[in-house]
Parts: structure tokens; C-alpha cells; sequence
């Protein structure tokens, strides 16, 4: 038998391997602590003790003095700093001091909360101090909800239910309202997009309640590194902060690689599946024990390389050994799953990005990525499961076919020396803001001159008074009170990106129909219609019926050799122009625009060769969409280039640019889109529109407006760099005919 | 404002705003003449009334010192001598005044010989101190009753903070007088003076009596109390909830345990021309907008007759703890009824009124299986087997000559002989016809799958039990 191989040596093995494109190597970092400060409760002290904490991690230190001064903080910490501590420490020693003492936690989801709970209570019982923490959400029995409102010192939610229960009741939690030190958001750069944006105003509506009981608490946030964790917890919160970034937690070495799988099909730039890679290189370490993660995008993927490596490696191994890890197992098997690979029972893990968060898994030493995960700040958590603070650790990331996934290994200097994103939000945005303004007032009646956020007092009146007509709210003298039968909270959800959803139905088995997902609107249309080839974790789903009144979509599982593309008319109408930027021959412009939609038809295509197959046509009405947008007009084209051509290489960048715009501006895809047009409705100019895919806009377009320059030469970059002959899928396309399409698409695109 | 208001309309479809206006409208089939009034008023008129409203009322809040109101008055409508509109008179309420602000009351005052249904308002004296039995173990005994009827009507559903009881109707008697009570606010504003009042009123009373009050008006009022800065009120009475022994003793007898529908089945009470409960939030709302006061008399008049039921009803309680069933209040027709009754009795710890219900359920000429099995199962909880056993039997001879039996007496019969007299052949015999019947029943039946095996595989333990007793049995015998 072959002895085993060391990490050390598996390292070095890999630096030969002709696929790994980059190596890069994060030099290992010293420990930095300070003593527990004097002030800390004995109890706390010894339980700490207890768990080996005899000194604070700098940041620690720094988080609980600042605190204790009385200041919000924001503390950004990489996986595994030991940040709980951060804000468990002040929480803890506020209550120790003053029983009557209360505080909220928010985590953004259910399982977070869970096991914080948990965690919370070990350290609670070890400091021999009565202090309840409950968690509060939709699993909660009715017997206990009582308890946690009347006694619960540390109350674990989430941002939906402070929404939608809590403050609309806030007449049941007045003992926590009245008596409220900390709120402590627990991963903050989570909220970002529309979801950020509701939970910015879920917070200002929860500040309003904390006033009316007369209290005024500490916000503590933690937050993965994003470019902006200071202007976010501000923008969140409303509040000042102090950013916390002095990590003290040792690190050891980390080599960081960057793994291509080799081309398969030369004229279509195929490479060789990132899936069937992963197994090769995961199968290696786990035969030589060396304890491993691996991310997958979807929780089909985790099963599927799952399910290999149990096989691959089932003779060294016991299939206990390497287990899944993802939404929808039940919380005590990821309990069972989390300890095992703390205690080093469980040698490999297979996870969504649900072991992104924050959840306690101890260090691996090597993680594996299957694909980009779709941030530079996603990217970082992961790899921060792999790193011992002491020894060696290995982070490889597959790439696989997608443009971004090229782009990124392509061009290492993007990710290594870019800082990560920005998480943006835009609490402002009318709609969401209306919303959240009916629950306030439904929660507190509003008095002229109140404030709510960063808003102009003028234009809060503005949005009352609009109410007041629409017989939400009733004016008497200066204060305006809600005056409606409805309960507003049901009618706003946080996590939906457009108002009405259509709920996608699987009726493969009779007997069993069952609700499988949902989708916003506008997505619907291309992706739901009638016939389409729908793709649900994996599996391919027809769908039978596209119920567009009711807004439901009856699918059926299918397994066929297709999938299907829709043509989408769109239509682009400038509505306001509110910044203009010319440079020489373009212009770039940013405003608000109205989108009407309407799919035409639909195109089958084999998944193999990517012929087309067949069509057939889409009836749906149009859509139309209000939003902001930023477009770059052409306004003197190189007269040698036919108008078919342009239209052919516009086509070709905004591919690009669709591609590139959601790494910089750190959204989803689905966030915002792109078109282009030859000529324009407004001004019969070659255009190339950016727009926020929700009403109102979310604040995406403008930030590509300010970037642009950014944002263009990454697009550039893309399309140099990638090694197909004259555009592929991964780049601009295939679709453009003539010799230099690529040439021709760099020209055009540095001209802009 | 209308570019806020174009944004928003442009926004999201306008359907989503419509819906909601119309939410708080009411249409014009439902109230003719202010209907008329507001579809013409756009909503912009709506909303300029509805400030005037406001102003109006501060204005009489403010300014109020009785003759000086009328030389005031611009609008052109008079004012009566307590500072109100002519138009409120008709609505017969009075202007209550404090330091926290103004609403206004409507009193009615009934003689107790007055009689609402079948029952005059004077029994509640006689009955009112047999409702100390809702007591709660922890509340201390009083030495005298003093029952308050308590109504709300809100402007939503829900126990949330955004709804509120735009008016309270509250009922009690003084001296030999039944006074209905009904405060209404003309705008939020008004909701602190008379959320102040009520704080003052409650204490003097022991009981509270409602209809879902538990759930719905106790709460909600105690939301207000807290909103209005009343945080500290505390006022713990025996909550006499009616809701609880309607559902008790009506739940299958009646179709419904609405208050207006157990008044209607049981209290001989006729409503005419009654504006249902649910109308009050959009009369209301129609109220805010237009301020033409002449509909809210029907939502006083729906809530003045909740009231005098909501006595009734507690009249008709207080004298079947009292013992009065067969006299003062009619006996049950209807054996489940009967059986009901007679449970919610025991259980209120009057087991001595229970007894004698039970033994006119013996001989009801016809008691469902159903029944029987209840009343079976009480007696065999505590111990009366005698009657239990010839409960079951009654039972198991009705079954074999329905069309759709149910078998939940023989089990329970099995289940006696086998245990308690060792009767193991007719234990298996009703076994086994339990087992046939239940099979029957859930071939037609589509009872869910899980549920039909789990019964059925119950019945085959007990058989198969039964049987290896028996082999045993006779083994043992076979050596004797």
C-alpha cells in the first residue's frame, strides 16, 4: 500500500498540473491580542476560560471598547475570526451588569439564527448567569412566543419577521422595545439589492418603535470584506459607524490556484466539464485524508459530485466520511454534520453556499470551487473555509465554460489586486419607500416634520399626503394616521424582486402537484411560456401551461435533448435625461427610461450542437417596466462598417457587458439588463441601454454610469484575452459573420 | 404632488392603488345618498373635506365654550347647544370633554323591564352572580358583581397596532336602568381622551363581558392603551368571554356561532334593517372622507343591539349555572344540545345541574351514536361503567341498522370486555364487526391513506390479540 500523501506534497504535485493557469500564494500572518479587558464580568471571564479564550483577538478588543464607549460599529471580519464574539462579549457583559437589559439579533436567515442560538446558549450556561436568548421565527410554537416577548433577553430574528410580526405588534414586545441596548446585524453585506433595500427601511421602521418606548440602541454589524461595510452599516442603519477592520486572527500560508480544464471542442471553445474536474481533484486529497471542501452553484450540483466522490473514493473512505451540505436538509442533520467536521470524523464536505455564512465548521485545509461563485467577496468566504491559523491550506477554483468564469481566471490581477465589491442599496426607491411607509404608519401614526430616513422632510409630507388620497391614511391636525382595513406588512415581501411573482406548479405527479419555485414577471416571459424548457435545480421541467392571469406556470418533468430560447422584443423609451458625459464620438447618459417587453417567440435548440431545432410563438402581452437606466449612444460611426455589421457587434458588447456589469456592480444577474438598438427611438442613434430590472430602479444603472470606464475596459479585456478565434459563447458570441467580428468589437468598444 | 403620484401610478399598474381605494370606500348600493356625494367628489375633494373635517374638529376642541360656537361656524351648518352640528343630532350623542381632548358619547338607557328576545334585562340581576364561575383560580373572590358588556368596532381585522376601535360600546346596569353606552372618536385624534376615559371607567367594574373578546376586543384595547400612553393601566376582571360556551354547547347544533346568528336561534331576536359588522370600517372610512355623520347611526344601531344580545346571551348562561334549565330557559330539543349543555355544566363544576340532563339523554328518543359515545365516554372517565357499557350497546344496535355506521362503540365495548370482565369471545366478536365496518366505510370513504391504515391496522392488533388471548385461554382450560 502507497503511503499517504501530505498536504505539503499534494501541493506540490498540483503546481505541475499543465491546467492551473495561476498560483498565487497569501503570505501567513501573526496573531494579534490584547488581554479581556478588566471590566468584563468574572462569570464571562471564566467562561471563556473554559473554551481556551484567554486573550481577545485585536479586532475583538477594539469591537468591545468601542461599544462600551457607546458607539455603532462595524466589524469586518473573514471567516473564522472568532466575530461572534464581537458582539456576543458587549451584549453578554450589558446584561450580566443590568438584567433588565435587552437585544435583537438579525441574521438573514432561519438557520443562521438557529445556530447562533445554540452557540449563544453554550457560552450562557458556562457563565452560570440567567440570561434567556430565544430565537423568534416562523417555527416558533406558541406556547414559547409569549416567553420571548415577556423575558427573552436576547431576542435572534429575521429581517422577515420584524417585518411582518414583530412590528406590526410591537404592543406585545414592550418589554423588549422599552429596554432595547444592541441590535445586532449579523452579516450584513447580505443585504444588498432590493432585499437590502426593504430591510434599510424594516430598520428605520423598528428605530421609530425603539423611540416610542423611549429607547436608543447600539447597532453592532458584521459584515465579509466588501468594498464599503461603513457606508452600507450607515446607509442600513441611518447612523454613524466606526469600522472595525484591525483582524487579528493568525492566518497560516494559503496558495490560492486557478484551475482551466482543457479545451475539448476547438471551434466552439468548449472546455472539458468543471463538474467531472472537481472530482479528479477532490478524489486526491480525500484518498490521501486530507480533510476538504467543495462549493457547487446549485444543490443538484452538490449531489451529483457528491454522489461521484462517494463512489470515486469508497474503497479508501466510508461513504459517512464525505457528506452534502445544503438547504433543505434538516437543521439537526447539519448540526450532526457540522460537528463532524469540526472533530474531524467527516474528511469532506460538498456545499452550496450555505456554508458561505457564518456557520461554525472549524478549518479545512483545502477548498475546492467549482466554478466562479459570482463575487469577489463570495469568493473570498469560501476560500476562507480552507486555513488552518496555523499549517498550510489550498484553495483551487475550477473555472468553468461561462464568460465570467474566463474572465475571472483569465485575468487573476482582476481578482487578486481589485478590492471586492460594493454592496448597494437603494432605500429611497419609491416604491420599495411608499411601501415600508404605509407599515410605519400602520405601526405609529406619522407626525408632520417626522423624520424617516435620510428623506427631505417636504418629500416625507409629499408621500403622506399621496397616501392620504389614496385613503391609506387620514390627516387630523399634524398628524396622519392610518385609516385603512388592510394589513399592510402582507401585502410587501423583502426578498421578491418584482411585486407579483408568477408560482411555477409541478404537476408530474398527479397526485402530488406541488409549488417548486417562483419567478419574477418579467423573467416569466421568456423563461416560462408556454412549451418552454424550464430548468429546476438541474432538472428539466416543460411547461404545459402559463396561466398569465393568474400568474401561475403548470410545468411537467421531461427529459429532453433541447432547451429553448425566447426572442424578446424590446422597446426603449427615454424618459428623462438626468446626466450627459459626451466623449468624442459617444455619449453615455444616465436617467430614467420606460421598458415595454413583449415576447414574439421561441427558438428549440439541441444541447449538444446548438442547432436550432424548431420554434414556435409566444403569445403574451406586453410588459412595461419604469426604471433607471444609463445608455451609450454612438454618434459617428467609421462609415466603412455596414449597418447590419454594427448591429451584429452591438449585440456582441452588450453580451459582454451583461456579463462583466454583475461582477462590478455586485448584483445578480437577473438585476439588470442589457440592450441594444441601432437606432435608438429617441435620438436614432446606435445605443446600448443599462437598465435596473425593477421599477424604480435600485440604484445599479447609476453605478455603472459612474464606472463606466471600469466596467469597459474589463469588457475589453474579456474579449482580448479569450482564446476563441472570432467569438465564442463566452465572449461576444457566435452569431456574427465576417472575419475580425473581435477585432472589430475591441475597436468599437474603445472608441466608446 | 401629482409628480409623486404619476411616478408611483406609472410605476406599478394603477390596478394595486384602485383596489386599495376601494377598499376604503363604500360603494353606492350600500349607502345611497353619501355614495352619491362621494363617487362625484374626486379624491382630491375627498381629501380637502376630510382636512376640513379635522380642522373643524380641533377647532371645536380647541375653542369650545358652548354659545360662542354657533357666531363661529362658517360653514354654514348650525350648531346645537352642546357645539356639535345639527347633523349629529339625530345621531343623539353628546360631547364628552377632558384634558386629553374631546369624542363624543351616545347613551341609551333601557328599563329592566324591557325585553330583548325572550329575556327582560332585569334577570341580569338575578343571574349576574353565577358568572363567577369564569373566574380564574388565580383572581380573587368579590363580594358583589359588577358586569360590564363590552363591544368594539375597529377598522380592521387583527389584533394589530394599526387598528383601531373607532368606537366602544360598553353596557352595564345602574340601579334600575340598563345603560348601553357608545363612544365614538371623529378622527384618530380623538382616540387618547377616550382611551383616557375608559381607563377611568373599567375599574369599577368586576366582570368583563364579550363575544370573542379573549381574542379580539381585549387585546385590541389593550394595544390602545399602550399607544395612547396608557401603559401602566392595569385592570384584571373575571372575562366572561360568551364566545367559548356558544362554541361549547352550539358547535354543531347551529350553523354558525355568529352573535347575530345564536340570537336569532336561541334568544328569539330579530334584527331589522341592520347594518352588518362587517360594513362599519368602510362606513367609517366613507365618515373620515365626506364627514357627513347620518350613516354611522346604523353602525351605532348594529353595535346598540350587539350589546343588548351580548346580556341576553350572559342572562341565558347565568341561568343555566343557576340551575334555571326547565324553567327560566327552555330544555334543548336537540339531544346533542342537551348532551352539550350538560358537559359545559360539569365542566364549569355544576356536575350536579349535568346529571339530570344525562338522564333525560337516556331515554331521547333520538340520540345519535354520536352522543351516546360522548356521554359514554364521560361516564367511563369517571367510572359510571354501568351506564357507559349500556351506552355503548344502545350504540352498537344503532349501528346495525344504519345505512353508514361508525364502530367506535364497539371498539370501546371490546375494549371493556376484554379488560374489565374478561368477556373475550364477545370481545372479538365486536371486534371483528369493527373491523368489517371500518373496512366499508373507508372503501367508500377516501379518508387520506395513512390515516385508514393506521385504523384498520389497529382493529387487526386487537383481533390478533384477542385471538392468541383466547387460544391461551382455552389451552388453559383444555389442561383444567
Amino acid at each position: 500500500m502507497l503511503r499517504k500523501k501530505n498536504l505539503s506534497e499534494l501541493v506540490q504535485q498540483l503546481r505541475s498540473n499543465e491546467n492551473v493557469i495561476n498560483w498565487h500564494e497569501v503570505e501567513p500572518i501573526e496573531a494579534k491580542t490584547n488581554p479581556i479587558p478588566e471590566s468584563v464580568d468574572a462569570r464571562i471571564k471564566a467562561a471563556l476560560a473554559k473554551r481556551g479564550i484567554l486573550q481577545l483577538y485585536s479586532h475583538q478588543h477594539t469591537a468591545f471598547e468601542t461599544i462600551r464607549k457607546g458607539e455603532n460599529v462595524v466589524a469586518v471580519t473573514p471567516t473564522a475570526s472568532g466575530k461572534t464574539l464581537c458582539y456576543n462579549l458587549p451584549v453578554l457583559q450589558t446584561i450580566a451588569e443590568d438584567d433588565a437589559s435587552r437585544a435583537l439579533y438579525l441574521f438573514p436567515t432561519k438557520a443562521l439564527a438557529q445556530d447562533q442560538k445554540s452557540d449563544l446558549n453554550e457560552i450562557i450556561e458556562e457563565m452560570g448567569i440567567d440570561i434567556k436568548s430565544f430565537t423568534y421565527d416562523g417555527d416558533t410554537s406558541p406556547a414559547i412566543r409569549q416567553i420571548v416577548k415577556n423575558v427573552g433577553h436576547i431576542v435572534i430574528t429575521n429581517p422577515d419577521m420584524l417585518h411582518s410580526a414583530i412590528l406590526p405588534h410591537h404592543t406585545k414586545w414592550v418589554s423588549l422595545f422599552s429596554n432595547l441596548k444592541y441590535i445586532v446585524i449579523d452579516e450584513l453585506h447580505t443585504y444588498r439589492g432590493v432585499f437590502g433595500s426593504h430591510v434599510a427601511n424594516v430598520i428605520r421602521r423598528l428605530q421609530r418603535i425603539c423611540k416610542f418606548y423611549g429607547s436608543n440602541p447600539l447597532f453592532i454589524c458584521t459584515s465579509a470584506t466588501i468594498a464599503n461595510p461603513r457606508e452600507l452599516a450607515e446607509q442600513l442603519t441611518g447612523k454613524p459607524m466606526r469600522l472595525i477592520d484591525d483582524n487579528g486572527a493568525p492566518r497560516g500560508r494559503k496558495h490560492f490556484v486557478f484551475y482551466n480544464p482543457p479545451i475539448v471542442n476547438k471551434p466552439l471553445n468548449l472546455r472539458k466539464s468543471a463538474t467531472v474536474e472537481v472530482n479528479q481533484l477532490a478524489r486526491e486529497f480525500l484518498a490521501n485524508k486530507v480533510q476538504t471542501i467543495v462549493f457547487a452553484r446549485s444543490r443538484v450540483r452538490v449531489e451529483l459530485i457528491l454522489s461521484h466522490l462517494q463512489e470515486l473514493v469508497k474503497n479508501e473512505l466510508g461513504t459517512k466520511s464525505i457528506r452534502g451540505y445544503r438547504g433543505g436538509y434538516l437543521p439537526n442533520q447539519r448540526r450532526e454534520i457540522e460537528r463532524g467536521l469540526r472533530n474531524g470524523d467527516i474528511l469532506g464536505v460538498v456545499s452550496t453556499n450555505a456554508l458561505e455564512l457564518g456557520v461554525d465548521i472549524g478549518q479545512l485545509q483545502v477548498c475546492i470551487m467549482s466554478g466562479y461563485p459570482g463575487s469577489v467577496a463570495s469568493t473570498w468566504q469560501q476560500a476562507g473555509r480552507a486555513g488552518r491559523r496555523h499549517g498550510e491550506a489550498l484553495v483551487v477554483m475550477v473555472a468553468s465554460n461561462t464568460p465570467i468564469d474566463q474572465y475571472v481566471v483569465q485575468n487573476p490581477e482582476y481578482f487578486f489586486e481589485r478590492s471586492p465589491e460594493s454592496a448597494r442599496i437603494n432605500p429611497e426607491n419609491l416604491l420599495i419607500l411608499v411601501d415600508h411607509m404605509r407599515c410605519a404608519a400602520y405601526e405609529l401614526p406619522f407626525k408632520k416634520g417626522e423624520e424617516f430616513g435620510p428623506m427631505e422632510i417636504v418629500d416625507i409630507l409629499d408621500i403622506l399626503e399621496y397616501l392620504v388620497e389614496e385613503r391609506v391614511l387620514t390627516q387630523a391636525g399634524d398628524t396622519f394616521y392610518w385609516a385603512n382595513q388592510s394589513f399592510p406588512a402582507n401585502d410587501v415581501s423583502l426578498r421578491s424582486a418584482a411585486q407579483e411573482n408568477v408560482v411555477i406548479i409541478d404537476q408530474s405527479d398527479v397526485a402530488n402537484v406541488k409549488i417548486i419555485g417562483e419567478m419574477d414577471r418579467f423573467s416569466a416571459m421568456t423563461l416560462l411560456h408556454d412549451e418552454a424548457i424550464y430548468l429546476h435545480e438541474g432538472v428539466q421541467f416543460q411547461v404545459e401551461k402559463l396561466d398569465w392571469e393568474h400568474k401561475k406556470a403548470y410545468v411537467r418533468e421531461v427529459d429532453v435533448e433541447y432547451y429553448t430560447d425566447a426572442n424578446l422584443a424590446v422597446k426603449l423609451k427615454v424618459l428623462s435625461i438626468d446626466r450627459t458625459v459626451a466623449r468624442g464620438t459617444t455619449s453615455i447618459n444616465q436617467g430614467d427610461a420606460a421598458v415595454n417587453v413583449m415576447a414574439t417567440m421561441f427558438k428549440k435548440i439541441r444541447l449538444s450542437s446548438f442547432e436550432n431545432i424548431g420554434y414556435g410563438p409566444i403569445k403574451l402581452p406586453e410588459e412595461e417596466l419604469h426604471t433607471s437606466a444609463t445608455w451609450i449612444e454612438v454618434k459617428e460611426v467609421d462609415p466603412t462598417i455596414q449597418t447590419k455589421t454594427l448591429e451584429q457587434l452591438l449585440m456582441g458588447i452588450s453580451n459582454v457587458i451583461r456579463h462583466i456589469v454583475p461582477i462590478h456592480v455586485m448584483c445578480d444577474r437577473n438585476d439588470i439588463h442589457v440592450v441594444s438598438q441601432i437606432r435608438a427611438e429617441h435620438s436614432q442613434l446606435p445605443t446600448i441601454f443599462i437598465y435596473d430590472h425593477y421599477p424604480g430602479g435600485i440604484g445599479l444603472a447609476e453605478d455603472v454610469f459612474k464606472r463606466f470606464d471600469e466596467i469597459k475596459s474589463a469588457a475589453i479585456n474579456l474579449v482580448r484575452r479569450c482564446p476563441c478565434e472570432d467569438g465564442c459563447p463566452s465572449c461576444i458570441g457566435t452569431e456574427i459573420e465576417g472575419i475580425g467580428a473581435k477585432k472589430q468589437s475591441i475597436q468599437l468598444m474603445e472608441a466608446l | 404632488m401629482s409628480g409623486l403620484r404619476d411616478k408611483l401610478l406609472r410605476m406599478r399598474s394603477s390596478a394595486a392603488a384602485q383596489a386599495e381605494r376601494l377598499a376604503g370606500m363604500v360603494t353606492a348600493e350600500e349607502n345611497g345618498e353619501t355614495a352619491a356625494q362621494g363617487e362625484s367628489a374626486d379624491v382630491a375633494d375627498a381629501a380637502a373635506a376630510n382636512a376640513a373635517n379635522a380642522a373643524n374638529a380641533n377647532a371645536n376642541a380647541n375653542t369650545f365654550d358652548g354659545l360662542d360656537q354657533a357666531a363661529s361656524s362658517d360653514s354654514g351648518s348650525v350648531e346645537s347647544a352642546n357645539g356639535l352640528s345639527s347633523e349629529w343630532e339625530e345621531l343623539n350623542v353628546r360631547l364628552v370633554e377632558s384634558t386629553e381632548g374631546s369624542f363624543l358619547v351616545r347613551e341609551s338607557r333601557y328599563p329592566v323591564m324591557h325585553r330583548h328576545g325572550i329575556h327582560q334585562l332585569g334577570e341580569l340581576a338575578d343571574v349576574q352572580q353565577h358568572l363567577d364561575v369564569f373566574r380564574k383560580p388565580e383572581q380573587s373572590q368579590m363580594d358583589y358583581s359588577n358586569l360590564l358588556f363590552l363591544d368594539l368596532e375597529t377598522t380592521g381585522l387583527g389584533v394589530g397596532t394599526g387598528n383601531v376601535p373607532f368606537m366602544v360600546g360598553l353596557a352595564y346596569l345602574q340601579d334600575d336602568v340598563f345603560v348601553v353606552e357608545q363612544m365614538l372618536i371623529r378622527h384618530p385624534a380623538e382616540e387618547r381622551a377616550m382611551i383616557g376615559y375608559l381607563c377611568n371607567l373599567l375599574p369599577s367594574f368586576t366582570h368583563l363581558v364579550t363575544y370573542n373578546g379573549r381574542t379580539f376586543d381585549w387585546p385590541v384595547l389593550h394595544n390602545r392603551f399602550i399607544l395612547n400612553g396608557f401603559r401602566n393601566f392595569k385592570w384584571e376582571p373575571i372575562h366572561v368571554d360568551l364566545l367559548h360556551p356558544s362554541r361549547s354547547i352550539w358547535r354543531n347544533t347551529l350553523v354558525s356561532c355568529k352573535l347575530s346568528h345564536v340570537e336569532e336561534e336561541r334568544l328569539g331576536i330579530t334584527r331589522e334593517d341592520d347594518v352588518p359588522g362587517s360594513l362599519a370600517p368602510a362606513i367609517y372610512f366613507q365618515f373620515l372622507a365626506d364627514s357627513n355623520p347620518k350613516p354611522l347611526l346604523g353602525v351605532f344601531q348594529h353595535n346598540e343591539i350587539d350589546m343588548l344580545s351580548l346580556a341576553a346571551l350572559a342572562i341565558r348562561f347565568g341561568h343555566l349555572l343557576g340551575g334555571g334549565l326547565g324553567e327560566q330557559v327552555a330544555i334543548p330539543i336537540e339531544a346533542e344540545e342537551l348532551l352539550r349543555t350538560g358537559l359545559w355544566l360539569e365542566r364549569m363544576g355544576k356536575t350536579e345541574l349535568a346529571e339530570p340532563l344525562y338522564t333525560l339523554l337516556e331515554d331521547h328518543p333520538r340520540i345519535s351514536p354520536k352522543c351516546l359515545c360522548m356521554l359514554a365516554e364521560r361516564d367511563k372517565k369517571c367510572g359510571n361503567w354501568e351506564r357507559a357499557v349500556l351506552l355503548w350497546q344502545k350504540a352498537v344496535q344503532d349501528a346495525e341498522a344504519a345505512n353508514w355506521p361508525d364502530y367506535e362503540a364497539h371498539i370501546e365495548l371490546a375494549m371493556y370486555y376484554e379488560h374489565r370482565t374478561k368477556a373475550l369471545h364477545m370481545a372479538l366478536t365486536l371486534a371483528e364487526e369493527a373491523h368489517s365496518i371500518a373496512l366499508r366505510r373507508h372503501t367508500v370513504l377516501r379518508s387520506a391513506q395513512n390515516k385508514r391504515r393506521t385504523e384498520l391496522e389497529l382493529i387487526r392488533k386487537r383481533i390478533d390479540r384477542l385471538n392468541s388471548k383466547l387460544q391461551k385461554w382455552n389451552r388453559l382450560e383444555h389442561v383444567e
